[in-house]
């Protein structure tokens, strides 16, 4: 099937040099412009001060679409939260929530996006909700598919159940490539041997995350009560079996640490992309480390890439840098140069 | 999201009211990678030098304004959000102040992103002078 995918790189890759002052919104999208992508994901509660005001203004729609264009930037997709807590006394209402929704599907549209990120905890009724406005905004909704979650499994059955109910265009999957771990990531056991977790230890932790690789991980199921869900797939793939082999290892802090740390990513078979493949609207290419030759520590990215190839995905790439954290408390992060090596290494994988 | 340098090193200092030390003030940063609106913010621990400081005695202020965490709660309007990178101030009103020299503080930022299976305990601590 013929395919057409296009790299984008989410501005959540230059989160340590935007927090550290060294780069603004605008040198944001010029760094994203020089790593050679065409497409830009923007998370505006992260980047525009005094949110979502300035969005309403001429003025500042008026600078973001000058610099789209001195960079020559597609903008691929708004990232939003919806903060169905934001007083601690009570959930909003499923009113308020699709209003949330609205706004911020308006704020996508006003900066010319047309897919906007949903998290996993929006309820489905919220989407369901908004879908008709979301058509009129021309901005899809895209639920992302963030490790422990993952398509193919009861708690994306749900989902996929509306779109048929429905027969919705405006509602699908964004998989973020987390999904897509074949080990933990070299940068956060680095770090896990910083704090002090023994080699032993470590072994046992990545021992069971290859075995989970080559077993299967169980899938999460749907559940609003997210604690919930996320600690019986934990169960599910045997966090407790792990944690006693831990003790009697005689591990330390870091080493749970360490432990718990591996449930967070999550190893799926490239064929769900196959699988789910027309209601795939955008992508998170998460990753976490990718070396001077261009190879990813953890995700398959070549892997990956060829089921996108295979599947006809017509979207984009977006890459996605997170191997910062494992960093930040101990080493420098460079976001520009990871983000350069991962286009380059998205780039092969696309063209190759 | 652990291990950002939060604190401001030039922003420890004793608070004064009509000529009198009220309490003491620094500044941090959100461990956090986006801005926030403080409504979700459930809680500060902090404490200096092995002391604990009660809730009560923590103001928060961030644009200019001074907020109790009791205020916080209900505080969601958009100039007043913490801003992603931004510093807010602390103030802790313990009526002496700190005294000159070297201290030591933890302090605990919880807070309860909606998305978030678990509500999120960040601990960052660092040694400050007072002049």
């Amino acid at each position: 099937m013929s395919y057409d995918i296009k790299r984008s790189v989410s501005l959540y890759s230059y989160q340590d040099e935007y927090y550290n002052g060294q780069l603004d919104l605008e040198g944001c999208l010029r760094e994203t412009a020089k790593s050679g992508a065409t497409g830009v994901e923007l998370l505006a509660e992260q980047m525009i001060k005094r949110f979502p005001n300035p969005i309403y203004t001429e003025e500042f729609v008026e600078k973001w679409n000058s610099w789209l264009k001195k960079y020559n930037l597609t903008p691929t997709c708004y990232d939003a939260f919806l903060e169905n807590h934001i007083y601690d006394n009570r959930t909003l209402s499923l009113g308020e929530q699709i209003n949330m929704m609205k706004r911020d599907i308006n704020l996508a549209s006003i900066l010319g996006f047309t897919n906007l990120r949903t998290l996993v905890s929006t309820p489905m009724d919220v989407i369901e909700g908004s879908l008709e406005y979301a058509e009129e905004k021309n901005v899809r909704i895209g639920l992302e598919v963030h490790s422990p979650f993952s398509l193919n499994s009861g708690w994306a059955e749900g989902y996929m159940k509306m779109i048929e109910k429905t027969g919705t265009k405006f509602f699908g999957f964004i998989p973020d490539m987390g999904i897509f771990c074949k080990r933990v990531p070299d940068v956060v056991t680095e770090r896990a041997r910083r704090n002090g977790a023994s080699e032993e230890c470590i072994k046992i932790v990545d021992d069971a995350f290859a075995k989970r690789v080559s077993d299967g991980f169980v899938k999460i199921k749907y559940d609003l009560d997210l604690g919930k869900a996320n600690m019986e797939y934990r169960v599910a793939n045997k966090m407790p079996e792990l944690m006693d082999a831990i003790t009697k290892a005689g591990g330390k802090e870091a080493d749970f640490g360490y432990a718990n740390q591996s449930f967070t990513y999550t190893w799926c078979d490239p064929q769900d992309i196959i699988d789910n493949i027309d209601y795939i609207y955008h992508t998170h290419a998460k990753f976490y480390n990718v070396d001077e030759n261009y190879n990813e520590t953890s995700v398959a990215i070549k892997e990956v890439v060829e089921a996108y190839k295979k599947a006809g995905y017509k979207g984009y790439l977006s890459s996605e840098y997170e191997g910062g954290e494992a960093l930040r408390d101990a080493l420098t992060v460079d976001s520009i140069e990871q983000v350069r090596r991962h286009q380059e290494a998205l780039r092969r994988a696309i063209e190759d | 999201m652990a291990g950002r340098q939060i604190y401001n090193p030039n922003g420890f200092k004793n608070e004064e009211k009509d000529g009198k030390i009220i309490g003491f003030s620094f500044e941090f940063k959100l461990q956090y990678y986006r801005g926030i609106t403080p409504s979700i913010i459930r809680d500060f621990k902090i404490n200096v030098d092995g002391i604990d400081y009660e809730r009560e005695k923590i103001l928060f202020s961030v644009n200019g304004e001074t907020f109790t965490m009791e205020e916080i709660r209900t505080l969601v309007d958009s100039d007043y959000r913490w801003e992603f990178g931004e510093f807010a101030k602390i103030t802790v009103l313990n009526d002496a102040g700190l005294s000159k020299g070297k201290h030591h503080i933890k302090a605990i930022q919880i807070y309860a992103p909606s998305y978030m299976p678990f509500i999120q305990e960040v601990p960052c601590e660092t040694d400050f002078e007072i002049n």
